[in-house]
C-alpha cells in the first residue's frame, strides 16, 4: 500500500482550510509519522477480542427518561450567533 | 509558613485543632501564586477573589466542628479542560477562549460537596495534545525546577502549580501520560486511575477510550484521598465502571516485574538507575524483583498515535462554529466551518485531526486503525498474562529528565517518544502512578512508574506509599529553594 498522503483530500474530509505552507509542512510531518506505522501495519495479528472499551466492558447506557438538563437559554449562551431561540448559521448553498 | 507543602491530612488536623484556618492557608497559597506565577505561568485563571467568602465559610465549619470532610478548605487547581460552571474552559485553545461552562463536571460537583476551594484553571497543551505545554495557545508553562525547561504535558500547569506551592493539589487528565509525565518532570506524584473509575462527564474529550481524570499531589497519601473523593459510578458517563470485586495484588512480599522493553534503547541511564535503585530498596524489604517481557510495549507509540488521533478527529468535529466556541464568517456553512477550524485550532491539533481522519478514511482503515485495535487487544492480553506472574510492574515514568524548551519541538517523533513508558497504561486501561524518587545528574527530578491490574487502584496506592517512604524524596524545586 502507498504511504503517500493526499493532504488536500484529508483536509477536506476534516473540514480544515489549510494554506499552501501548512499543506506542505503537514504533508511532510504526516508522511514521517505514517512511515513509523509501517512495522505495526505489517504485523500479523489475530482479529478476535477487539473492543473499543479498554477493559472490554459494554457501555452502561442511561434509562431513556427525561431529566433536568440545560435550559434553552443556557444551551444558546455560548452560540456565536442565535435568533429567536435558535442557532443561526450561514446558508448551506451559495 | 510552609503549610502548602504539608500533606492534606496534616493540614486537616491543623484545621481541626484550630492551629490553622482555611482562609490563612488560602492566603498563603495565593501569596505563592503571586510570587511564582509570573515565572511559571501555571494558572491560566486565578479564582482568588470569588473564593474568599467560601474560605471564610470553611473557617466557620471547622470552628463549629461541622467540616465536610478531609478536603474541606483545601485549595486545589483544575486543568482547564474540566468544566466548572460559570468559568471559561479554554482547553488552552483559541477555539474555546471565550467558552463559559454552563455546568460542572462530575469531579467538580464531588469536590464542591467536600468544600474544596478551587485556586483556578491550569495551563495545558491545546486540547491536551502534547508533552510540554508548548502547544498552549496562551504560552507555555515553565518548570519550577528550572524555568528554561518544560514542565511536561499535557497537564503541565497542574503539575507545575503543585510543585511551586500555588495549589495543594490539582486535577489533570491523562490520555497517554498527561498526568504522570508532567508530575515526573515537576517532582510530584501523578496518578492515572483505572479507566472508568473516575467519571469523564464534563471533561472535554480528546480520545474517549483513553482519557482519564486523576490527581497530581505532593505525596501518595494525598493522591489516594483525592482519588477516593472523585471516583465512583456516574450514570452521566456510559463508560463509567460499576464497582465489582477484583482480586487484589499482594501488599507484603509482593512480586514486582521490571519491564524489559522499557529499560532498553531510548531510555537514559539516569532513568534506568532510578528503577534499579527502587528495585533494590524493595528487595531489601522482602519483595521479589524479576524481569518481565511485554514485547508489544515497543509498539505503544504507533498504536497510540493511530487510536488517539482517530478518536480526536471524531471528538473535535463538534467544534464547527455553530453551537459554541469561535466562529470565522463564511459565505456558506461549510466555508464558515473550514475557516473557523483553520483559525481556531493550533498546528499540533490540526496535525492530529488530519492523522486521525486519514487513519479512518476508506482504504486505510483496516491497515491502520483496525490494526491498532488488534494490537491493543494483544497488548492487553500480554499484561493480563504477566499479572498472573507478578503483582506489579515498574518502569521509568519518562525516558529522561525534563527537556529544554524547543529541544524536541522540531522533532515530532522524539517528542512523541517521551510518552513511551506511560502510554501502555492508557491502552490497557490499568492504573498507573508516577512517584518522584531522585534527581538526575543535572539535578532534575526523575520518577518511577508502578502499574497494577485494572480495579486495584487503592492497593496500588497503598503499595506506592510504602515505596514513597523508602525513597523519601525531599528535594525541592529552585523556586522553593530560593524563597526567603
Amino acid at each position: 500500500m502507498t504511504d503517500k498522503i493526499d493532504i488536500k483530500n484529508v483536509a477536506k474530509l476534516a473540514a480544515l482550510k489549510l494554506n499552501e505552507d501548512e499543506q506542505q509542512q503537514l504533508e511532510k510531518d504526516l508522511s514521517m509519522i505514517i512511515e513509523h506505522f509501517a512495522a505495526l501495519s505489517e504485523m500479523d495479528l489475530p482479529d478476535d477480542k477487539i473492543s473499543i472499551h479498554p477493559l472490554g466492558m459494554s457501555l452502561n447506557l442511561a434509562e431513556d427518561i427525561a431529566s433536568k438538563s440545560l435550559t434553552h437559554e443556557e444551551a444558546l449562551r455560548n452560540a456565536p450567533d442565535s435568533k429567536d431561540g435558535q442557532f443561526v448559521v450561514p446558508p448551506s448553498l451559495d | 509558613m510552609e503549610n502548602h507543602k504539608l500533606s492534606i491530612s496534616k493540614i486537616n488536623k491543623l484545621f481541626k485543632d484550630k492551629e490553622l484556618k482555611p482562609s490563612e492557608l488560602y492566603d498563603e497559597v495565593f501569596e505563592r501564586a503571586a510570587s511564582t506565577e509570573s515565572i511559571i505561568h501555571g494558572h491560566l485563571t486565578l479564582f482568588q477573589e470569588e473564593n474568599i467568602q467560601k474560605a471564610l465559610e470553611s473557617n466557620t465549619r471547622y470552628e463549629k466542628g461541622e467540616h465536610l470532610g478531609p478536603l474541606d478548605g483545601i485549595p486545589i487547581a483544575i486543568k482547564d479542560n474540566i468544566n466548572i460552571s460559570g468559568h471559561v474552559t479554554s482547553c488552552s485553545s483559541k477555539m474555546l477562549a471565550n467558552y463559559v461552562s454552563p455546568y460542572d463536571a462530575t469531579v467538580i460537583t464531588k469536590l464542591k460537596k467536600e468544600g474544596v476551594l478551587f485556586t483556578g484553571k491550569t495551563n495545558l497543551d491545546e486540547f491536551a495534545m502534547g508533552s510540554s505545554t508548548e502547544n498552549s495557545a496562551f504560552g507555555p508553562t515553565k518548570n519550577p525546577w528550572d524555568p528554561s525547561r518544560v514542565p511536561g504535558g499535557s497537564s503541565g500547569g497542574s503539575a507545575a502549580v503543585v510543585s511551586a506551592g500555588s495549589a495543594i493539589a490539582s486535577l489533570g487528565s491523562d490520555t497517554g501520560g498527561s498526568i504522570r509525565q508532567p508530575a515526573s518532570f515537576c517532582g510530584v506524584v501523578g496518578f492515572k486511575p483505572t479507566y472508568g473509575t473516575v467519571s469523564r462527564y464534563g471533561l472535554i474529550a480528546f480520545a474517549s477510550s483513553l482519557d482519564q481524570i486523576g490527581p497530581i499531589t505532593n505525596n501518595v497519601e494525598d493522591a489516594k484521598l483525592i482519588f477516593n473523593s472523585i471516583s465512583g459510578h456516574d450514570p452521566k458517563d456510559a463508560t463509567s465502571l460499576i464497582a465489582t470485586k477484583t482480586e487484589q495484588p499482594n501488599l507484603n512480599k509482593a512480586k514486582i516485574g521490571i519491564i524489559k522493553e522499557l529499560m532498553e534503547d531510548g531510555i537514559s541511564e539516569d532513568a534506568k538507575e532510578e528503577v534499579y535503585k527502587v528495585a533494590k530498596l524493595m528487595e531489601a524489604e522482602g519483595h521479589e524483583i524479576v524481569e518481565v517481557s511485554l514485547p508489544l510495549t515497543k509498539m505503544s507509540i504507533s498504536i497510540y498515535y493511530l487510536i488517539a488521533p482517530a478518536e480526536c478527529s471524531a471528538n473535535l468535529s463538534r467544534f464547527d462554529g455553530v453551537r459554541y466556541g469561535a466562529r470565522v464568517s463564511g459565505n456558506t456553512s461549510s466555508e464558515m466551518m473550514e475557516l473557523t477550524r483553520a483559525e481556531g485550532f493550533g498546528p499540533e491539533v490540526k496535525k492530529r485531526i488530519l492523522l486521525g481522519t486519514y487513519a479512518l478514511s476508506a482504504g486505510y482503515y483496516d491497515a491502520y486503525y483496525g490494526q491498532a485495535l488488534k494490537a491493543r487487544a494483544m497488548m492487553k492480553k500480554e499484561f493480563t498474562d504477566i499479572y498472573k506472574q507478578v503483582d506489579y510492574v515498574i518502569s521509568p515514568t519518562t525516558p529522561s529528565d525534563p527537556f529544554k524548551f524547543g529541544e524536541k519541538s522540531d522533532n515530532q517523533l522524539e517528542m512523541y517518544m517521551s510518552d513511551l513508558c506511560t502510554i501502555p497504561a492508557n491502552l490497557v486501561g490499568m492504573p498507573a502512578i508516577s512517584i518522584p524518587t531522585g534527581l538526575s545528574s543535572q539535578g532534575l527530578p526523575l520518577s518511577v512508574q508502578i502499574m497494577s491490574p485494572a480495579n486495584t487502584d487503592n492497593t496500588l496506592l497503598d503499595f506506592s506509599q510504602t515505596l514513597q517512604s523508602l525513597v523519601s524524596f525531599i528535594d525541592k524545586p529552585i523556586l522553593n529553594r530560593t524563597e526567603k
